[in-house]
């Protein structure tokens, strides 16, 4: 596979389709986010799929992801002009195409390079839907999302959800990890920070108003990537919280955010306008 | 740490003391709450209900200052019950039966009195922590900062010996350093009494070592802790201060001593990335850079000796720390080399036993832990195992003392100082930072609602808080957290500085100042 | 157009979290918690994430600076050198090596350390140097 990306990579570069393909790197040991681009064929010698080498693939199971769509939209926006390639997984891929949805990112510009997860490693991450649409390779069907968390929760009696709650969400230290890891948390203006909606300077975060802005805020936009409970420190499930939302803005308007190319959220039908969010 | 940072995720029993550590060391807290959801026991001692004792079994709310008599109190239950480790204090350690003669007057009653703490719960700390699988200590500078920092060190390390947890996986005592690197600075000699690699200065075949390997004769005298060069500064034998990356006008205790100590230098260079209290009175300003614009190390808590990378260009016309100080050290007649970083950490590596092995290329990914004496050695996880640096572990009998100032009718309340969660030391970084400031702007005073309302204080009210070396206005904030009779107040803020409040007693062996406590009074603005 | 990323070691607490510094056309937007570190682990605290802003603040010290007439001006480092130089070798000359005194730092990194305590002990020739371990 790592040699299939970096052939694609190098053509696409070399066709001048695109000036650079944002995508990892093998570099002092690790996978880092990288951007490749023409005059720098060297660096593809040491392209990543995000599988450790070595020692460190025994410390940590999976593979090292990094929200290279949020990468892309900070690079696109100094680059107006520019078209990319993105290496993506699955779950990359949803937030491409959540960041088209939301008008973030162009998709004329913008080509994906789509890396199938193995099925053990789509299962660890419980993938909703581990097939990215623009595969670089022939991928089998894989099974869609697990949702045993969420009935799990779902099941519990009002009591003990809220005691779960309140034990788990107890323990945030504020970091804004979720946030700020979020591919698609792509506002200026971050709502956490009001103060009119959630105290400042304590920890935990306000218990519920943070949790519940975050909340409301992924309504049509959360893409179940699962990169804001890689971030907490806490091991918070706070994934969760957000599948629940997009479960329900599933079954109401049967709008899964990600799940394909182009539409729009149904929240910008049913809005004033406004958006998109500049 | 003795002990190393992923090792707490699975120990059998966690004991914090003198550590908000979710606040002040979030990236360890969290391996401390996992172990906890694996069904580890989480003692928590620290006088307030910090946010980290929400999750403890056991919340030891002790007095400020009475942790010799806790731990020795928790030592007496040991032994009482026949809980101590036999064969581990046989073979490898030694002072024993000082200890136990000195521990045996500790009753848990006795404790109770002196800390606060119910009896029960000193045998039930007692009970997880010698009879648990795995103990592992882990303290900051609730511990430290004392005029008996030395002395509850030491008592930590006793009672580690007695359970045998020194030496194993999982044990240990830990130390949260508060810095990023000072470790590395202790390390590296940045100290009046030790080269690098603690060899004493006044080790001659030591100095000889390093007299060769820079061409120079070197002083023999201990030097001047900082305490002792203010007090140099005020005595006019000290006449120049160099102050590197440090704003002491604002983080040393009793800051008018400082800053009058400051002001009678001759001449006062700071090296820093911004202007700072300190700079005020500064004759020389040289702007170096920061992390973000040098290669080099960092050493952590667990003693692993991290790369810190180049990411950017010098801000300006900043240049690297080590370029200022080459410079320098080259107009005052002796040369050193910077360039590049990894031939200079050869150098390190070269007169530093411990740190004999680490090279750059060894240290790509994620470093090492120290002691790492060779090339070859894959560095170290915990320390003495099988034996103590020194042979034998030392027991050290210590008697419980009052801290240096007790509460009288003017002064009842007890104050103490410590971090918030937003912010770092004096705020030079942090408050520097627009997120981090428009997370917690302003600065504050915690408070019982007792306390507050005895005073007729109502938040959001100003409050001035005094001592016997002045006084600052701050706001209120109300909290049940902290016990009723005492006051915290996070250092980070120049206009209402914590520091202006201090006692500048220190502990008489490593002249730590007494931050954590000293007598204070509450005032309604 | 060039964006990388560059794993460092954290500047605030002890723990030594890995830190990569996201580098864009030379400019320095933003900071990612490494995932593959065995310390962090793929996160930080507020401070880490944010700790790209003190490096840019416009309070950073650009040029070095000698008092002149009550107030620090701006001068070349040529002569700021000269004259911090100067005036040690002056005091050292006049009142030996132990009048003078020096602070490093807990915030620098080993060889700059490294490099002070040689300065001030083969320079200088004085073992006044220490640093906030204590604060």
């Amino acid at each position: 596979m790592r040699e299939l990306l970096k052939t694609r990579v190098a053509e696409m570069l070399r066709e001048g389709r695109v000036d650079g393909v944002v995508g990892l790197i093998e570099s002092h040991g690790e996978p880092l986010p990288y951007l490749f681009t023409a005059d720098d064929t060297a660096a593809l010698e040491r392209i990543s799929t995000g599988e450790l080498q070595g020692r460190l693939a025994e410390l940590i199971p999976g593979v090292v992801r990094y929200p290279l769509g949020k990468i892309l939209t900070a690079v696109a926006r100094k680059h107006p002009d520019k078209r990319f390639g993105v290496m993506c997984r699955a779950c990359d891929e949803r937030v491409v195409f959540g960041l088209f949805q939301n008008l973030q990112l162009d998709p004329d510009k913008v080509e994906i390079l789509g890396l199938p997860c193995k099925e053990e490693l789509a299962r660890a991450c419980s993938c909703p839907a581990p097939a990215p649409r623009s595969a670089i390779v022939d991928q089998p069907s894989r099974e869609a999302w697990d949702r045993a968390d969420l009935e799990r929760i779902d099941a519990m009696a009002l009591d003990e959800r809220f005691a779960f709650w309140v034990e788990e969400l107890g323990r945030c230290i504020k970091c804004y990890g979720c946030r700020n890891a979020c591919p698609v948390c792509f506002c200026d203006v971050c709502t956490l920070q009001d103060d009119g909606l959630v105290k400042k300077g304590e920890i935990p975060a306000e218990l519920p108003a943070f949790q519940l802005t975050r909340a409301w805020h992924m309504v049509g936009r959360c893409v179940d990537c699962g990169l804001c409970q890689e971030a907490c420190p806490m091991d918070i499930p706070i994934r969760t919280i957000y599948r629940k939302v997009r479960s329900i803005v599933g079954e109401l308007f049967d709008y899964f955010p990600g799940e394909r190319d182009g539409g729009k959220s149904p929240l910008e039908q049913l809005g004033d306008g406004s958006f998109p969010i500049q | 740490m003795t002990n190393s940072i992923a090792e707490l995720e699975d120990a059998a029993c966690i004991f914090i003391i003198g550590s908000n550590t979710t606040e002040a060391h979030p990236l360890v807290a969290n391996r401390i709450l996992r172990a906890k959801q694996k069904g580890a026991k989480l003692i928590v001692a620290d006088p307030r209900k910090i946010h980290i004792a929400e999750f403890a079994d056991i919340h030891l709310s002790h007095r400020l200052g009475s942790d010799v008599a806790l731990i020795n109190g928790i030592m007496h239950v040991i032994l009482a019950e026949g809980w101590e480790a036999k064969d581990y204090i046989a073979s490898r350690t030694e002072g024993f039966e000082a200890l136990e003669r000195v521990v045996r007057g500790y009753t848990p009653e006795k404790v109770s009195g002196i800390t606060g703490v119910p009896a029960e719960q000193i045998r039930a700390v007692a009970e997880a922590y010698a009879r648990s699988a795995s103990s592992s200590i882990v303290y900051a500078m609730g511990i430290t900062q004392h005029t008996t920092g030395v002395d509850n060190v030491k008592s930590l390390a006793n009672l580690a010996m007695l359970c045998g947890r020194i030496g194993v996986e999982c044990g240990g005592v830990n130390p949260l350093r508060g810095q990023n690197n000072v470790q590395g600075a202790c390390d590296m000699g940045a100290l009046p009494n030790v080269l690098p690699g603690y060899q004493k200065v006044t080790d001659e075949a030591a100095r000889k070592k390093f007299e060769q390997a820079w061409g120079v004769a070197l002083p023999s005298e201990v030097g001047l802790t900082v305490m002792k060069m203010m007090n140099g500064l005020h005595a006019g034998s000290v006449r120049a201060l160099y102050v590197m990356g440090e704003n002491p006008a604002m983080s040393d205790p009793n800051s008018h001593h400082v800053r009058e100590a400051l002001s009678r230098a001759e001449l006062l260079v700071v090296q820093d990335i911004t202007l700072t209290e300190t700079t005020e009175y500064a004759h020389a300003v040289l702007p170096g850079v920061s992390f973000a614009e040098k290669d080099g190390t960092f050493t952590n808590t667990e003693r692993r000796v991290q790369r810190v990378r180049k990411g950017i260009e010098p801000v300006g016309d900043s240049r690297e720390d080590g370029w200022i100080l080459c410079e320098l050290s080259r107009r005052l007649g002796h040369a050193m080399e910077l360039e590049p970083a990894s031939e200079l950490m050869d150098e390190i590596a070269g007169l530093t036993p411990s740190y004999g092995g680490m090279r750059y290329d060894r240290l790509e990914a994620f470093g090492l832990q120290w002691p790492c004496p060779d090339a070859e050695h894959p560095g170290t996880k915990y320390l003495h195992k099988d034996k103590f640096a020194r042979g034998r572990g030392l027991f050290h009998a210590i008697e419980y003392q009052p801290p240096a100032e007790a509460c009288d009718d003017e002064y009842p309340m007890q104050l103490t100082t410590g971090r918030s969660f937003v912010h770092f030391h004096t705020g030079t970084m942090t408050r520097r930072s627009p997120s981090l400031d428009e997370e917690q702007k302003d600065p504050f005073v915690q408070m019982h609602p007792e306390d507050a309302e005895a005073h007729g204080i109502s938040p959001p009210g100003q409050v001035k808080v005094i001592t016997r070396r002045g006084s600052i206005s701050l706001e209120a904030k109300l909290s049940a957290r902290i016990p009723k009779g005492m006051l915290f107040i996070p250092f980070h803020f120049a206009e209402a500085a914590a520091n202006l409040l201090t006692i500048d007693a220190l502990d008489p062996i490593a002249g730590i100042p007494e931050y954590k406590v000293c007598a204070a009074r509450v005032e309604r603005e | 157009m060039r964006y990388e990323t560059i794993p460092t070691t954290c500047s605030y607490c002890g723990c030594g979290c890995e830190v990569l510094l996201q580098v864009l056309d030379g400019e320095l937007i933003g900071v990612l918690p490494s995932k593959a570190s065995p310390i962090n682990e793929g996160s930080l605290c507020i401070k880490g994430w944010n700790l790209h802003e003190f490096v840019v603040s416009e309070r950073r010290l650009r040029k070095p600076m000698l008092r002149k007439g009550g107030s620090l001006v701006e001068t070349s480092w040529e002569e700021a050198l000269d004259e911090v130089a100067g005036r040690l070798a002056k005091i050292k000359s006049e009142s030996g090596p132990d009048s003078i005194a020096a602070l490093s730092s807990a915030k620098c990194t080993n060889e700059e350390n490294y490099l002070m305590q040689r300065f001030v002990r083969a320079a200088i020739g004085t073992n006044n140097v220490d640093h906030c371990a204590r604060l």
